[in-house]
């Protein structure tokens, strides 16, 4: 991701403008699930983007946190908000956990140690299943929730809460980016050894940038719960990582708001597709090979080639 | 050449044209129900998904209408993610206003919707195998039709212990999940009662594929009976792996939770043949509501029923006699006229009870029979106990409110 | 655990790994040479499987099966290899990965299109039907075929990575494919034979087993993980890695299926986590 002074503000006009667009276009419980999609995509393009780390195994931490809240909001009685930090703190622990380990891998070692960990999670929450209610999942959870006072219970105000929600992660997302934290990640992307040998302690650098990822997760996987109402199991299964992953591509991890953009496109080309074709997977794999081989910006980068585009012309006067 | 006035009143003639049809067509028409099926078409479930789907959905054709309703089949596609399937049921009930859903390709799926539509206020008939369902989880607004864990097991293995009396030493491979715990306990249960010697229980993982550790070791036991306590593709591969280390030789084999059909051709005779399933339903056996279930089925692809279609169908017919007893599309009067109520179902007569919204109906005991004793390629089983085995009310764990 | 048993469940165990080395030693050789993780491995795995049932259903020779299952499967891979890795190779290596995936994900939902979602039965080979009494053991006579089986692809491996020209290529290219350029050599092709060789085997394993467990079209998964596991902890890019790797899991999967089996595939995907992190080139690899 690179931050540049001009676009963050085109890029978080656009942002703010699709979100407020957004539940007029698609059912209000569907741009939920865009937004919730959307903040899971982020932790994968942080990495990805920021720090040119390929994870495949963000599901890992969605799941946590997704555990984490419904566990605290059911047994423990605790509140909305209350829960969601909590779910976002257990997926920032554990990454910053395991990651600190983890970053000492390059390559392919690296992606290979998040698959590891991903699976190895999945196993221990059916292993548990006192706890996390194995296979069936865990229900139950209360479906009201007060914000502040207000009760987001019906579609439009969950989705405000999600949208919002999303929009902090993107503009803490943005903040990080384009600070000096940032650009130490930036300059780790495109030459380790020499951010190294200026004398950077790379793997705390990349620890926090995959502690950061994982709250954000965490985050995605508390609201995803609140959302839903129960955990589904499927949160901390592989698929979810891949699904993530897939969201991320799609939309471009040049920028955050890929992730918004991506999110929306496979959410509603999976909503419309599956119902005329069950077999819509294999057009996104067709995508995604066309995307990796003509486009690896994904579709944000359609937009920036577009304002570029623009930008020469300005410039030639 | 049309002149701009032609043009322009053709133009506002047009949508009235287009919806004249529409309108009429309202002013004649009965009222429609739509009623919201959540099942997966893809994903990792989609060969269930695509199997309950077309029982619901054919039903639905055959009924046609209830109490002067024309039902209208609205799919929600949940794509094998039970998170999908809350949300879809959610905008469903919120944003279309429907209120009657049934169907569900999991357990996992069916207990999130469970509660979702029962917050909602809605009615909820599904095809869950999870104790919970009509446990524990239980609530006034879901009824479920196929027989669970407790009934599966007595309805199994107790007849095999009365058949073979002499067949003492049972051995157990489990799948370490809720569900095949739930199998597992229900036949230590009846193992205690029946002066069973339980020789050893092996557990497998949910995403196991490779049993030859736990066949070695339950052939060092030497058991009489292999009970399998797992469901899914696990059951055809514990059994086909079984068979291949010899074991049909010495011990009997028993399949506590199958599908049936899809299950036994998955198979194959060669496999079937002497291997013991337990199954919710079977198309073999001749009943009044069985033979429409075949009548429909038969007339759609030609072939007999299946489980995954009569479970489909008998999740819809469920609720369209509701709905016909009621005489009303209202939610409670629907409760109300569920519980207690007896039809003719594809097991033959079947009654919802009152107290957990658990249809009593039979659970069949199969043998697998030799390939030169089959009258068809679908006759891979004979049904050898057809037993009606459900726990009592109170040891459930349901406990219901008095009113929706 | 009586020591009949546990001795059983060794042999198992080994019986096993040479399964499993099967499945992976394709992935491995792949990586060795072209070093990207082909995410396709299980993909290929899968679709020769379900060549091997089609060709058994209409013609009844699983022999043909055999035969067209890696047969077809290398034509696939050559058609990827020319058309999308191609391009990809000057890209990061996330590229491969992720190109492999969607590939991976394509044949899948082809695989559904084609033969349904549902599992059907491969039956095994009229003439390696039934069990073998070995002392006091019972094992399947097929099963004791496919670890021949695997046996053989071993060494024949072995003798052609090592002894012919060919395989000093390929063994010259895992070390340096830029050397081996630069001696005249057209890396192109063998990148492309390479691959196509991965796949085969990929195949070959897939068919193989598909009378084991019979097809379903999510066997694909089980495969690339098990194969991923096996070449990281024997050691990404050699043969006696992924012999090793099978052998080890194998066993520890054997064993554990008596001590905890749910913990089994817990340990399975810790151990290669502990061995990335420790010991990332595996516990014979050499990169």
């Amino acid at each position: 991701m690179r931050a540049t002074k001009r676009l963050p503000n085109l890029a978080t006009a656009i942002v703010l403008a699709a979100l407020v667009v957004l539940p007029f276009i698609v059912p209000a419980t569907l741009a939920s699930q865009i937004a919730i999609f959307a903040t899971g995509a982020l932790s994968v393009a942080i990495l990805l983007g920021a720090v040119g780390l390929l994870s495949f195994g963000q599901g890992l931490y969605l799941g946590i946190g997704a555990y984490v809240c419904g566990i605290l909001v059911r047994d423990a009685g605790m509140g909305l908000l209350s829960a969601l930090l909590m779910a976002t703190l257990s997926g920032a622990v554990l990454a910053g956990l395991l990651g600190s380990v983890i970053v000492r891998r390059h390559g392919v070692y690296f992606v290979m140690l998040t698959l590891a960990f991903a699976q190895m999670g999945y196993f221990a929450v059916l292993a548990f299943k006192g706890v996390t209610g194995g296979e069936n999942g865990l229900s139950g959870l209360p479906r009201q929730f007060d914000l502040l006072g207000l009760s987001i219970a019906d579609p439009l105000s969950m989705y405000g809460f999600m949208a919002g929600a999303f929009f902090l992660v993107f503009l803490l997302v943005q903040r990080v980016i384009a600070s000096p934290f940032g650009s130490v990640l930036a300059a780790i992307r495109e030459n380790e050894s020499r951010s190294e040998a200026l004398g950077y302690p790379v793997s705390r650098y990349k620890t926090a940038a995959v502690a950061l990822a994982g709250a954000i997760a965490g985050l995605a996987g508390g609201l995803h719960v609140i959302f839903l109402g129960f955990v589904p199991p499927s949160d901390i299964e592989l698929e979810m990582s891949q699904r993530l992953l897939v969201i991320a591509l799609i939309g471009g991890i040049g920028s955050p708001g890929g992730a918004l953009v991506g999110s929306a496109f496979y959410t509603i080309v999976s909503e419309t597709l599956s119902e005329i074709w069950p077999r819509w997977l294999a057009l996104i794999a067709l995508l995604l090979i066309g995307l990796v081989l003509f486009l690896p910006g994904g579709l944000w980068s359609v937009g920036r080639r577009i304002s570029a585009l623009f930008e020469r012309n300005t410039t030639h006067d | 050449m049309m002149d701009r006035r032609r043009i322009l009143t053709g133009m506002a003639v047009a949508p009235l044209a287009l919806a004249a049809p529409g309108i009429i067509r309202r002013a004649n028409a009965e009222s429609v129900l739509d009623v919201a099926a959540v099942y997966s078409l893809s994903g990792t479930f989609a060969n269930v998904g695509a199997g309950l789907n077309d029982g619901s959905k054919w039903a639905f054709e055959q009924y046609g209408s209830a109490a002067g309703n024309k039902l209208n089949y609205v799919l929600l596609d949940d794509r094998g993610d039970a998170g999908e399937a809350v949300r879809k049921v959610q905008e469903a009930m919120t944003q279309r206003g429907i209120k009657h859903v049934i169907g569900c390709t999991n357990s996992a799926i069916a207990l999130a919707v469970q509660k979702e539509v029962y917050a909602r206020k809605g009615i909820y008939v599904n095809e869950a195998g999870a104790d919970e369902v009509t446990g524990k989880d239980c609530n006034k607004a879901s009824f479920r039709w196929p027989v669970a864990c407790y009934s599966a097991v007595n309805a199994t293995v107790r007849p095999l212990i009365d058949k073979f009396p002499n067949a003492k030493r049972w051995y157990t491979i489990t799948g370490q999940y809720v569900f095949g715990d739930s199998l597992l306990s229900n036949c230590k249960d009846v193992f205690k009662e029946k002066g069973i010697e339980h020789v050893g229980n092996s557990y497998h993982s949910l995403s196991d594929r490779e049993y030859s550790g736990y066949i070695a070791t339950a052939l060092s036991q030497n058991p009489d009976v292999l009970a399998i306590c797992n469901f899914g593709n696990q059951t055809v591969d514990v059994v086909r792996q079984a068979i291949s280390y010899g074991m049909k030789r010495n011990t009997k084999i028993l399949a506590v939770w199958s599908t049936g059909l899809d299950q036994f051709q998955a198979l194959g005779p060669e496999n079937c043949e002497d291997v013991y399933f337990g199954a919710n339903f079977w198309h073999g056996v001749d009943t009044p509501g069985g033979r429409r279930v075949a009548e429909i089925v038969k007339q759609k692809t030609g072939d007999v029923p299946n489980y995954l279609q009569a479970c489909g169908y008998a999740v819809s017919q469920m609720l369209i006699e509701g709905i016909n007893k009621a005489n009303s599309t209202d939610i409670p009067a629907i409760v109300k006229a569920l519980e207690g109520l007896s039809y003719e179902g594809p097991t033959g007569t079947e009654k919802i009870r009152p107290e957990d919204h658990q249809v009593v109906k039979d659970y069949y005991l199969m043998l697998g029979k030799a390939k030169s004793a089959m009258k068809d390629k679908n006759d891979l089983c004979d049904v050898v106990a057809a037993t009606k085995a459900l726990p009592p009310p109170e040891k459930t764990g349901c406990q219901m409110a008095a009113s929706l | 655990m009586s020591t009949q048993l546990l001795l059983f469940q060794v042999l198992n165990g080994v019986g096993i790994g040479m399964i499993y080395f099967l499945l992976s030693v394709g992935l491995t050789l792949i990586f060795g040479l072209m070093r990207f993780v082909n995410f396709a491995h299980g993909a290929f795995y899968l679709a020769a499987a379900y060549i091997a049932y089609a060709v058994v259903l209409w013609t009844g020779s699983f022999w043909w099966a055999l035969l067209l299952g890696p047969a077809f499967v290398a034509i696939l891979a050559l058609a990827i290899e020319r058309l999308l890795l191609r391009h990809t190779y000057s890209l990061p290596h996330e590229a491969q990965i992720l190109i492999t995936f969607a590939v991976a994900l394509f044949i899948q939902e082809v695989v559904i299109l084609l033969f349904t979602p549902l599992g059907h039965n491969v039956p095994v080979p009229a003439a390696l039907s039934g069990v073998l009494f070995l002392g006091p053991y019972v094992y399947p006579a097929y099963r004791l075929a496919v670890v021949g089986a695997a046996v053989l692809v071993a060494i024949v491996l072995w003798i052609a990575i090592e002894r012919t020209k060919m395989g000093s290529i390929l063994r010259a290219g895992s070390e340096s494919a830029e050397m081996v350029s630069l001696l005249g050599i057209n890396v192109d092709r063998v990148f492309m034979a390479t691959f196509a060789l991965g796949a085969a085997l990929a195949g070959f394993a897939g068919v193989l087993v598909a009378p084991l467990r019979g097809v379903e079209p999510f066997m694909s998964a089980e495969a690339l993980g098990i194969a991923f596991v096996v070449v990281v902890v024997g050691g990404l890019g050699t043969l006696s890695g992924a012999l090793v790797g099978g052998i080890l899991i194998g066993l520890v999967q054997s064993i554990m299926s008596t001590l905890w089996p749910e913990g089994a595939q817990l340990m399975i995907y810790a151990a290669m986590a502990l061995v990335i992190l420790v010991r990332p080139t595996g516990l014979l690899g050499r990169i």
